[in-house]
């Protein structure tokens, strides 16, 4: 074997090594990431309750393609505070047909909703997951995960 | 006639208080497909909607599975794809069943009850008959239900690489938490 292939052997070996550090490197990277604290997150969309509950209402499909895993700051009237346990889940509900948005937040947020009272005004962020309709409720909810209060 | 409009009252304050079928939103799920490689494959949903039949004896839950809070963003993508829960195409799981044992709780009396519930569990489009034990708390006007159990997602049509190389359980167990 000359010097030259040698070290072409060498540089092939140490260039694989490189490349497997890497990989190892970004799979490590991808699979402990946590989801960031969504009050600092960039928000997709800004909505009022109504006007999102009515998209919901004209046209489900559509909305969810629109919403569906997108950042989105929703103003409204809380209607309702659910706690059970650990949860504490805010809801707006359209008074007229009784569809309803309900936040369950960040756990670093739950504070900030469980401060929440009915009737407050408020905005807040979340993860917007989709709306569905419920057959045991015959309404249409649209369920948020991570929310924090938007100030 | 006082005594007649008392009455009446009183049976519809009664007829309130303990109504027979109590709904709630905020019901929670947990599921937990961790294995001994990794422990990720686990998330909560808070958002269940609910109901109990306090007479029939019935309990149904309908889980939005988007819904489904993960701490890894990128665990949570798979787990709505195509190749695994198919989220867009199967938005929800549901359970419609009832308990087996109704006459031993007494939901006029503050007390924690076994219960036994059967009925089916649709998942991913596929629906199975399903039978798991819990509890049902009684105290005052809330009742709370409880249970633990675990499916097979094979059962469900869910299948993949991970579950094949042990990241995912094949048999990950379910939480429930209702408070009506």
């Amino acid at each position: 074997m000359t010097m030259n292939s040698k070290s072409n052997r060498k540089k092939w070996l140490i260039g694989a090594l490189i490349l497997l550090l890497a990989g190892v490197a970004v799979a490590w990277w991808i699979f402990t990431a946590k989801f960031d604290d969504t009050s600092k997150v960039q928000s997709d969309f800004t909505v009022t309750a109504p006007a999102f509950i009515k998209e919901f209402q004209q046209d489900i499909k559509k909305a969810n393609e629109k919403y569906s895993e997108k950042i989105i700051v929703v103003s409204g009237t809380v209607a309702k505070i659910e706690t059970v346990d650990t949860t504490a889940n805010v809801k707006m509900i359209d008074s007229q047909t009784g569809d309803y948005i309900i936040f369950a937040f960040q756990q670093q947020h739950l504070a900030e909703a469980r401060a929440l009272k009915e009737g407050d005004a408020v905005s807040i962020k979340g993860s917007c997951s989709n709306g569905v309709y419920s057959d045991i409720l015959g309404v249409t909810n649209i369920s948020f995960k991570r929310c924090a209060v938007n100030k | 006639m006082k005594k007649t409009i008392l009455s009446l009252t009183l049976v519809l304050a009664t007829g309130l208080i303990f109504a027979q079928k109590k709904t709630t939103t905020s019901a929670s799920v947990s599921f937990d497909a961790t294995t001994a490689i990794d422990a990720l494959p686990k998330a909560d949903n808070k958002t269940v909607v609910a109901a109990l039949d306090t007479k029939a004896g019935s309990l149904a839950f309908e889980i939005t599975i988007k819904n489904f809070a993960f701490s890894n963003p990128r665990i949570q993508e798979h787990f709505n794809a195509e190749g695994w829960m198919n989220s867009d195409k199967f938005p929800t799981a549901t359970f419609k069943g009832d308990i087996t044992n109704l006459k031993a709780i007494n939901f006029a009396r503050d007390g924690k009850y076994s219960a036994t519930v059967k009925g089916d569990i649709s998942i991913h489009g596929v629906t199975k008959p399903i039978e798991a034990d819990g509890f049902i708390i009684v105290s005052g006007s809330k009742i709370t239900a409880t249970s633990e159990f675990k499916i097979k997602l094979e059962d469900f049509g869910v299948s993949g690489g991970a579950i094949a190389a042990g990241k995912v359980s094949k048999e990950p167990t379910i939480s429930v938490l209702a408070e009506f």
